[in-house]
Order: C-alpha cells, then structure tokens, then sequence
C-alpha cells in the first residue's frame, strides 16, 4: 500500500497492548481517522512527544486491506501544544476542543476548514492564554462548518418567529425555543443581545476578535449555550465540559 | 449450537474484560486451564481471591497494602522529610528499583486528565495535604508521568503545595538512556535542555 502525507493534529491517544498506541487523529488531507503508532508506549520510541495531546504533526501513513486501522510509518513535529497545556485551565480547554472534534467530524471527510479552525483556537489559546473568546468562537464556526447553527430568530420547534418576546434554551433541543414550546425544565435565556454580539464579532478571524468589549461572564454564557447545542447534536455528553465549568 | 460448553464460554467472557486479552488470547488461556490440574486452577482462583480480599490502601500514602500502614510508611529507616509522588503503585515500584531513593511515597492513582473526566476531585489529593500540614516533610519530589497530563499534574501540585513552604521539584525529562540525539524530537530535546545540570 502506498504511503500517503499528511498533516495532522492528535486528537488523543489509547493504549493497545504493551508497547503499541491508537491515535485518533484530524488530518488534513484524509480528515478524521484512527492510526496505530507501533512501539509508542515504548521509552525509546522514536515519537517521543509527538503523539502527545494536540500536537501538529506532519505524517506519513498506510493502509492494509481488510483492516480498519491505518498505520502510522513515521512523523515528525510541526508544532507542539505541550507547555501550553501545563497550565490546567488551558489543558482543560484544549482537551475539550480535542474532543468536540473527536466525537464532532465524521470520520474519512476531509474538512480544510474545520482543521484551520482547530489549529488557529490552539493557536490563540497558546499565546494570549485565553479560553473563554477561542472556545465560543471555536463552537460557533464548528456548529456553523457542521450545518448545525440553528437560526436565532425562530423557535426550534414550532418555527414561530422570536422577536423581542422571552426565549427558552434546554438540553436535548437544538436551538431557542419560545414560550410555548419550552419544556419544563427549560432555562431563560438572558443573553440575546450578547448573543448577537458574538456571532457579529464570530465573523471575522479570531485574530481581530480582541475581546475587549465582552466580559468573561457574557462570554461564558453564550458558550454554555453553544455547548448545549453541540451536546444535542451529539446525543451525548461531553466528558470535559463539567471540567470546563469547574476552571 | 453453540462454540463452548457454558462455563467454558463464561471464562473466556471473563478473561476478554481484562485489559490486553483479546478473543483469542481469552481462549487459549481458557483452554490451558481446562488442561490443567484442578489443584492449578484453585491456585490461581485462590490467588485472585486473595488479593481482592486482602488488598487494601495505604491510609497515609495509597499504596496498595495487607497492612495499613503499608511497610514503606512504617519504616524508620526511610527518611521522612521527602515524598516522591506517584500516579499509580505500579510507579512506584519503577522508582524503588533505583535503589536510590530513600524517602516516603504518595500514590494519586491517576493524573489530570480531562479528557478521562480526571480533575483534581478524582486524584487522592486530600491526605496529601494533610500530610504536607503535618510540618515534617520538606521536600515533594513529582514523579508523575513526563507526558501532557503527568506536566499538568505536577503545575497543580506545585501550586497547591510551595504556599506551604515546601521545596517542591520535579523528575527530569528528555533523552532515555541508549537513545541517539538523531532521533528525539524537538519536545523531547526541549526538556533535555530545560533539564540541563553542571556537571
């Protein structure tokens, strides 16, 4: 089987046997995909820290027929999110990125954006240390990429426009919900205006996105709100998220 | 029809949930103990048994024990001011075959890992402290693992711990001994330089 080159970015690694890892990995030419790095657990490993959390890596890679695994044939280190991730706050953070996109892209679809989007939140978070402004924009441009953004104008359930009347949000729905539609356990959102703030200041790059006009409580709840809806979609819940609240 | 007889199936069942044993490393194993003794067998059942029933952890440092305090915490002839802290007992085991260290352990049984859903909540913090609080120790060596999750446990715990004024370091990372230079990548080579000593 031909060896194909990649970039990738390593979303996380599993144990397999003794000296053997499975990495799960965001290519950018092959999208998401689960490779086996032979020998990895070993002290003398020639990936060293390569296939730590989060690293940028560029990889060779091949497949074998009949098996659901790729394999790794080597790599080398592109850049590395290591001392960033020192800081608990900011590994909690990443993690979580890793894992959205983990559990998030479908596996095999090459996803250019996607991989732009991750690397420039890493990014971000590495040198202004931030986590509250790269992790909103991070799930909005994710929800967007995926086909998820619901419009906030309209509830999600009956499709009736919001307009300035009280809007709900609840785990399990896919958008705001209006005064009718609201489940019991249903939670006010307070955050419209703000909302709307943040998906105006989401369009532009990261970069230009300075932060200064949002407070980190105003920020935050948007983000719990994003997060709702990535839960939703998953069906699921994420491990780090209750992680992300307690930091 | 089905592959096994019944308790035989169940015993490959069981052997598959251990960690490293696949399918067919579950049967031949399955097949090796039905080939063996009955005296073999309820040895090996006996020291399963054994080692649920007895084993225990240390109340002062985690360690796996039969007895409480375990045989590292009640030894006098270890210095009690330093404590090398360990992610799991199995650790600990690798830094006592150097031979070289004479101090007190504390196992965390785990490392910050959140995408484990491990926060400091799940680590055995608690007694640490308490030990720390305790005004003997004056040095807390962090042997915890040289990878993302081992570096950010090591952070949390010099900062929770160098407000009580003890000397806190950590295990040097980078080039394993009988490697080459040629080969380590730039992460690696990082903390070899970090970790650099006058020598």
């Amino acid at each position: 089987m031909p060896l194909r080159e990649t970039e990738a970015l390593v979303l996380r690694t599993y144990r397999l046997g003794e000296a053997d890892k499975i990495a799960s990995l965001f290519t950018r030419q092959l999208g998401r995909l689960r490779a086996v790095a032979a020998g990895a657990q070993r002290p003398k490993s020639r990936y060293g820290g390569m296939l730590e959390p989060l690293s940028y890596i560029r990889l060779w890679i091949f497949e074998r027929e009949n098996r659901d695994l790729l394999r790794i044939n080597s790599a080398e280190l592109l850049e590395s999110f290591f001392d960033m991730q020192k800081d608990y706050r900011l590994q909690v953070a990443a993690q979580f990125v890793a894992e959205v996109a983990d559990r998030f892209l479908p596996e095999r679809e090459v996803n250019d954006r996607a991989f732009r989007l991750v690397l420039a939140v890493l990014r971000t978070m590495k040198q202004s240390g931030e986590t509250n402004r790269p992790l909103v924009y991070f799930d909005y441009w994710l929800l967007r990429l995926g086909g998820f953004l619901p419009d906030f104008g309209h509830c999600t359930s009956c499709g009736r426009g919001l307009a300035d009347a009280p809007v709900y949000y609840a785990a399990g729905f896919e958008g705001l919900l209006c005064e009718d539609c609201r489940p019991p356990q249903a939670m006010l959102f307070t955050a419209r205006e703000r909302l709307a703030r943040v998906v105006e200041r989401c369009q532009a790059t990261l970069s230009h996105w300075t932060g200064e006009e949002e407070s980190a409580g105003d920020l935050r709840e948007v983000r719990h709100f994003f997060e709702e809806l990535i839960e939703a979609h998953l069906e699921r819940k994420l491990v780090t998220r209750p992680l992300l609240d307690e930091v | 029809m089905k592959d096994y007889a019944e308790p035989l199936a169940r015993l490959i069942d069981e052997l598959k949930r251990l960690p490293g044993i696949g399918q067919k490393s579950a049967q031949r194993i399955a097949f090796h103990l039905e080939r063996a003794s009955p005296e073999e067998a309820e040895r090996l059942a006996r020291a399963i048994l054994d080692a649920k029933e007895k084993i225990k952890l240390c109340s002062l440092c985690n360690n796996l024990t039969e007895q409480d305090p375990c045989e590292y915490c009640t030894d006098a002839r270890r210095d009690q001011e330093v404590v090398c802290v360990v992610e799991t007992p199995y650790n600990l085991i690798s830094v006592e075959k150097t031979r070289e260290f004479h101090g007190l352990y504390h196992v965390l049984h785990g490392a910050l890992s959140p995408l484990q859903g491990i926060g400091p909540e799940q680590l055995k913090l608690k007694n640490l402290i308490e030990r720390l609080k305790g005004g003997k120790i004056r040095e807390l060596i962090v042997a915890t693992n040289p990878n993302v999750e081992g570096e950010a446990t090591a952070i949390y715990l010099s900062k929770l711990i160098k407000p009580l004024g003890i000397k806190v370091t950590r295990i040097a990372m980078g080039i394993p001994v009988g490697s080459e230079l040629e080969f380590a990548d730039e992460v690696t080579m990082l903390k070899a330089i970090e970790g650099r000593r006058e020598i």
